[in-house]
């Protein structure tokens, strides 16, 4: 699963993507725990400790459109984007 | 013109003068504020607010004499508290004829108070160029003539270099609001409270600079538990949720923006940008030496959010700040991709003292007027078409210099396309006559109504509910819920604006308004509860609100620019989406019934110093 990165999670894994080996569709829990396996150093600033919830305000979106609901499930055609939504400026 | 002391109210243990200045009559006077305004109105945003209500009654000229400039301190300023050395600037806006509040930071907020300031008033017109000087309790109107035409960074030296103190702490106007250029910022330690034209208000008294030297102690009502407080925000604010800040700073958005559809470009011709990923700031990280970085911030402030960038080899003075804003509004929004002509760009407002946004936004339209052939394509000394960066810098030294089609442009996209004609209107991008800013409302709904219903016109620091959509943009809540979001949105800025809290830290809170209420109690020595706090919060709203409505703001006033309900956004993942007509107004109905219904019966009621409060 080819998952993109923005803000805080590409600046710490120093690449814009990273391919996660995943049998599809994931609940949000399995993908982050592989997210982590994947580049150590998210957590703890953007995956929380116990590896189960992101650290606000990074977040997953789908499509770059829609956040996944509870234990909804995806797979890599819904083009999955880590971000930091955080603003201002 | 403030109340008198209300009994039981508990004593305000900061810096409580207000200064009132007439620069007609050359004099001043200085008297303190009751305990009970800063009950009523905390500080910053809400003291400015409360100041102007008690002094604009009626319609105004916002460049004649009696419009007054007030100045207000953050209540946390030259405190132990973080991200709080801020100070609130109001008056009656030249660009939108409504209320203009806004907010800069640093060690002039701090001196403010060192001086026993809670607020200055200006008021009158100079017969000359003037410095207002604050030097501790003694005041002097000192002539400005030799400063005009000078930089906000070259008066703070050439103040300094008079006074031979670097510790003077100047804000000051640029080229542009001498020139009464209706976006023109005021700047101090290299600060900008840039939007609604506070610049040109500044100029037209002929009021070049203000100057404080104050070296007085700040009370604090409770240090320790204040110092408690303190080293736990400084912590958080040291932490993951400040980590975009720090790190890449604001200017991280554009790429994220542009990934989700969500970015303004050529005039909200299109919300993705081809050319977006040359003109980000990480770019010129990335780009092995081209260019430098240099980090700022404001004093006291942990984060340190200003990534500046100078092309190698170039003097490092010459740095420009590459916030999300500023990019935005020269880069996507004029359709450039030449990093280096939009670092230039903002790094010429802010010699001159524009406003980025507006500028932006006016060349923007003026481009597209070109496009169109309502403007000659030739009026700058480069083709003034979508994509040329070398346009850049003619245009903006034309408006500051209010010269050609500069000099329309100078007064705003609203105005300027009223001079235009040829149904220009219908692509002028601005709330109430303040420019946009670089979030896409068609993709955003309840920013969306939280730019049409905004007092200051389309500001997305007054009512940023673009988290809340960005959170979940396919969710499709309810009116009575947006409509909530909204209000809530709008009324926690209020709380943040008055405290004065930089909102950059307001992931640092686990529950803002009980959080925010314990360290003013702390610091003021006024108890008060988050029930409290947002009632003052709710009770500063209506007051600009009142404001306008005196100067003629009507509910038809709360609409977006015609291009959002008639153009549906051409491609991307937000392809198809426009603003309806219709649905805006149901969104409006809810919250106008939720506003009034929200506080009634509760306003001073909330806890003992509120039930107090007059109404």
């Amino acid at each position: 699963m080819k998952v993109e990165l923005f803000g805080m999670a590409r600046a710490i894994a120093g690449v814009s993507h990273v391919d996660l080996a995943l049998d599809e569709p994931v609940t949000l829990a399995e993908f982050l725990r592989a997210l982590a396996d994947a580049v150590p150093g998210l957590v703890p600033d953007v995956i929380a400790p116990a590896r189960d919830a992101f650290v606000e305000p990074n977040l997953l979106l789908l499509d770059g459109r829609r956040a996944p609901a509870g234990d909804e499930t995806f797979g890599a055609a819904d083009n999955p984007c880590v971000l930091f939504l955080a603003s201002g400026g | 013109m403030t109340n008198g002391t209300i009994a039981d109210v508990p004593r305000y243990a900061g810096p409580r003068d207000l200064l009132e200045i007439d620069l007609s009559a050359r004099t001043s006077r200085r008297t303190p504020l009751a305990d009970g305004v800063f009950a009523d109105a905390l500080g910053g945003v809400g003291l400015a607010v409360r100041l102007i209500d008690e002094r604009v009654r009626g319609p105004i000229d916002a460049l004649g004499a009696a419009n007054p400039i007030v100045i207000s301190a953050g209540p946390f300023a030259s405190t132990p508290v973080p991200a709080a050395n801020k100070h609130a600037l109001a008056t009656i806006s030249p660009l939108t004829g409504l209320l203009n509040e806004g907010l800069s930071s640093s060690h002039f907020s701090a001196v403010l108070r060192r001086c026993g300031l809670a607020a200055i008033v200006v008021t009158g017109i100079a017969d000359a160029w003037t410095t207002l000087v604050v030097d501790g309790e003694r005041i002097a109107f000192d002539d400005a003539s030799d400063l005009a035409g000078l930089s906000a960074r070259e008066t703070t030296k050439a103040i300094r270099d008079r006074y031979g103190d670097r510790s003077v702490r100047v804000c000051a106007i640029g080229a542009a609001g001498e020139r009464g250029v209706r976006f023109a910022s005021v700047e101090n330690d290299g600060r900008q409270a840039g939007r609604g034209g506070t610049g040109a208000v500044f100029g037209a008294k002929r009021l070049k600079a203000i100057a404080l030297r104050g070296r007085g102690e700040v009370g604090i009502a409770d240090a320790r538990a204040t110092a408690e407080i303190a080293a736990t925000l400084r912590t958080r604010a040291l932490g993951p949720t400040t980590a975009k800040y720090r790190v890449l700073g604001t200017g991280a958005n554009l790429r994220v923006l542009q990934r989700m559809g969500q970015l303004p470009t050529r005039n909200f011709g299109a919300a993705q940008f081809d050319g977006a990923e040359r003109v980000t700031p990480e770019r010129a990280r990335e780009s092995g030496g081209a260019y430098t970085e240099l980090r700022a911030g404001c004093a006291g402030c942990p984060v340190q959010c200003e990534h500046m960038y100078v092309r190698k080899g170039r003097d490092r003075r010459e740095a420009a700040a590459s916030e999300y804003e500023s990019v935005w509004a020269f880069g996507p929004n004029c359709g450039v991709d030449d990093l280096d002509a939009v670092l230039d760009a903002i790094g010429r407002c802010d010699e001159l003292g524009l406003d980025t946004i507006s500028t932006g936004g006016a060349i923007a339209f003026a481009m597209e007027c070109a496009e169109r052939g309502l403007v000659p394509r030739d009026a700058f000394a480069a083709d003034l078409r979508f994509g040329n960066g070398a346009v850049l810098l003619p245009a903006i030294d034309a408006i500051a210099a209010r010269r050609g089609l500069g000099d329309a442009l100078a007064d705003g996209v609203r105005a300027a396309a009223r001079r235009i004609g040829g149904g220009a209107d219908a692509f002028a991008m601005h709330c109430k006559g303040l420019e946009l800013p670089g979030y896409e409302p068609r993709a955003l709904p309840t920013y969306a109504l939280g730019l049409a219903t905004c007092t200051r016109g389309a500001c997305h620091n007054r009512a940023a509910t673009y988290d809340k959509d960005l959170r979940d943009p396919s969710s499709d809540p309810s009116d009575a819920a947006r409509a909530r979001d909204a209000i809530e949105a709008e009324d926690r800025a209020v709380a943040w604006d008055s405290l004065v809290l930089c909102k950059f830290v307001r992931d640092c809170f686990d529950d803002f308004e009980s959080e925010a209420a314990a360290l003013w109690s702390a610091v003021s020595g006024m108890p008060i509860d988050a029930g409290a706090l947002r009632v003052a919060a709710h009770r500063t709203w209506e007051r600009k609100r009142a404001i306008n409505a005196r100067l003629g703001w009507t509910p038809a006033d709360d609409t977006l620019p015609p291009r959002l309900f008639d153009e549906a956004i051409a491609s991307g993942p937000n392809a198809g989406r426009r603003i309806d007509r219709d649905r805006l107004d149901a969104l409006r109905t809810a919250y106008e019934a939720q506003r009034a219904a929200r506080y009634a019966g509760v306003i001073g009621s909330s806890t003992a110093i509120a039930s107090v409060l007059p109404p």
